[in-house]
């Protein structure tokens, strides 16, 4: 079970490295446009490459900010039943999410299919939308996972933490 | 059962939901996906919750959350709040409070590159408050401004809630920003003038620190000059068309970066971290708009905003005693879940009554941004002073104690922008009519 956690926690660490690169590279690309345009010379089709490496940025770090439980929720209640009450609770919000994030995940990736069978472009640069569709259902798919870690590390007793 | 009862229910549910433990935003999707499906049918809520999202993560426009939390992470990181507070230091230091104001000077120098309430609480609860202890200042004091000053980052410019709020209600973040200096200026006013008073009445809680030559005081201002150049050229930028507010971001963000990288006071691991942070936060925030787009979704469908909006019209009680309401709703609402989840969920239903009533859109805003202040240092959940107290370990009650008495200018504040809403609604009027 330590190893399978251990590859999980690795996994969403190197997607938060990719989302870190891309929105470093959002960064860089926008203000080269907006020096260029200054300069008369802009950058064509930046928008719609912001857009998608956005979708790379907030779809990669999904899985970590789930791991560190970094949305917000609240225990207070759940805090004041028994040891083994909360944990049935958590449990159950956990296997809740599961299911929500792997139909998600399925339907994502059915928007990527039709994507790709009607070969939709972005209108300037006329790059394939399809690719970021897969990238945020696989997204979607990992944080399912993660919330499968949930369960293990409940039992192992060793979750909480997170934004309140 | 009609569409308003299941609406209701919904809502209910949402809120039933997030007190099992659940994430606010997993629930919000959840109730948005079920309600659509019970309304319309299963395939279309399935294809209804997958397109919202993915339209919301991949969408040029929310890009700029990601890019303003990193700027104020990078300034977070890299001491640029610590040089701000030495500035405001050697000019107001020496008299009783000075310290206090300092942080209030330095705090509203900070909120210009940096737009989350709870990173400004945090940076100077380091920054300020070992300095306040020092010279013996009362911990009511110390810790209850320092839990204070974060609020200015809901109103002064670049305020994430600014910006989520303009993207909900599909109003100019330019404006917004414009809107929130005056009234986050004026109750920065109120809180250095709440410290004189305190102070004048009872010099041992605020001791004088020591007076600064003239020479440390010029020293110490290009930190501001270079600060405010950076605040100015996005915010002129954003007025004149010239940037998006992502571009307005990108420039700010790299402007900031550059500027730390070439003084060495930031290393690769620290921007490594702020990067990491910001992305955290920033997912924190998408998911939760995406959550409220899918039940915004469930929720128009079932015309509750609309009947709301024309219920609220035909009240028989005058407009601002409406008003009045509203903004105590999301100060209750806010009290209870997280003031920047409640407004999400609570905007969508409200707006569209408040635009009835013919109130302003960006007033509006600035209203509930005064909400915001008030209910992110007022029990049960005041992010605020948790903060604080997990870094000075100073008992909540003390906190809360110091609290109250800023907390009067905040309101008197919110009491002055109803009767005079120009306060917000001049700047966007003249610069971007």
């Amino acid at each position: 079970m330590k190893a399978f956690l251990h590859t999980i926690h690795r996994i969403t660490i190197y997607m938060n490295v990719i989302a870190g690169v891309a929105l470093t590279f959002i960064i860089l690309l926008t203000v080269c446009d907006v020096v260029l345009r200054a300069l008369g010379s802009p950058i064509s089709g930046v928008y719609e490459i912001v857009a998608m490496a956005g979708g790379i940025v907030i779809g990669f770090v999904t899985p970590f900010t789930s791991w560190v439980r970094g949305h917000i929720f609240m225990d207070f209640v759940i805090e004041r039943l028994s040891r083994g009450a909360k944990s049935a609770f958590d449990i159950a919000t956990r296997c809740v999410g599961i299911a929500l994030f792997l139909m998600i995940s399925w339907n994502v990736f059915k928007i990527g299919k039709n994507l790709h069978s009607v070969d939709e472009v972005t209108p300037t640069l006329e790059l394939p939308l399809y690719p970021i569709a897969y990238g945020v259902a696989f997204c979607f798919f990992v944080l399912s996972v993660v919330l499968f870690c949930d369960i293990l590390k409940i039992t192992g007793g060793s979750f909480g933490g997170g934004h309140e | 059962m009609n569409e308003v009862i299941s609406g209701c229910i919904g809502l209910a549910a949402v809120l039933v939901l997030f007190l099992t433990g659940i994430e606010l935003a997993f629930s919000m999707l959840l109730v948005g996906f079920l309600g659509f499906a019970y309304l319309t049918s299963f395939e279309a809520a399935m294809h209804l919750v997958a397109k919202d999202l993915f339209e919301v993560f991949a969408s040029y426009g929310y890009t700029v959350f990601p890019i303003f939390i990193l700027m104020g992470q990078i300034a977070f990181n890299s001491g640029i709040a610590k040089r701000l507070y030495d500035s405001a230091y050697t000019f107001i230091g020496h008299i009783p409070g000075g310290l206090a104001m300092a942080t209030v000077g330095g705090a509203t120098a900070f909120k210009a590159l940096c737009g989350s309430a709870a990173a400004t609480a945090a940076t100077f609860a380091s920054v300020a408050i070992p300095e306040m202890d020092r010279y013996h200042y009362s911990k009511k004091i110390s810790t209850g401004i320092v839990a204070t000053v974060g609020t200015l980052g809901c109103m002064i410019p670049p305020s994430v809630f600014l910006i989520i709020f303009g993207i909900i209600t599909e109003q100019s973040i330019g404006k917004l920003f414009l809107a929130g200096i005056i009234p986050g200026l004026f109750i920065a006013v109120t809180f250095l003038a709440t410290i004189y008073v305190w102070g004048r009445k009872n010099p041992a809680l605020a001791p004088a620190g020591e007076r600064s030559t003239w020479r440390a005081r010029f020293l110490s201002l290009p930190e501001v000059v270079v600060v405010l150049a950076i605040f100015v050229l996005m915010i002129v930028g954003l007025m004149r068309g010239f940037f998006t507010p992502t571009e307005a971001g990108s420039v700010g963000t790299a402007a900031v970066a550059l500027l730390v990288l070439l003084r060495r006071q930031l290393k690769f691991r620290g921007y490594v971290k702020a990067v990491s942070d910001s992305m955290r936060t920033a997912c924190m925030m998408l998911m939760l708009i995406g959550g409220s787009a899918v039940l915004g979704h469930f929720i128009a469908i079932t015309n509750i905003p609309q009947i709301m909006a024309d219920w609220v019209v035909a009240l028989p009680l005058n407009r601002n005693i409406i008003m009045v309401i509203i903004c105590l709703i999301y100060i209750l609402g806010g009290s209870f879940i997280d003031d920047l989840a409640f407004m999400i969920l609570a905007t969508p239903i409200f707006f569209p009554a408040v635009l009835k009533l013919g109130f302003d859109p960006i007033w509006f805003c600035i209203m509930i941004g005064v909400t915001q202040m008030i209910g992110v240092v007022i029990p049960p959940v005041a992010i605020n002073v948790f903060i604080v107290t997990n870094i000075t370990k100073v008992p909540m009650s003390v906190i809360y104690s110091g609290v109250y008495p800023f907390l009067a200018g905040i309101i008197l504040f919110g009491a002055l922008l109803f009767l005079f809403p120009q306060l917000a609604l001049f700047l966007p009027h003249y610069f971007m009519p």
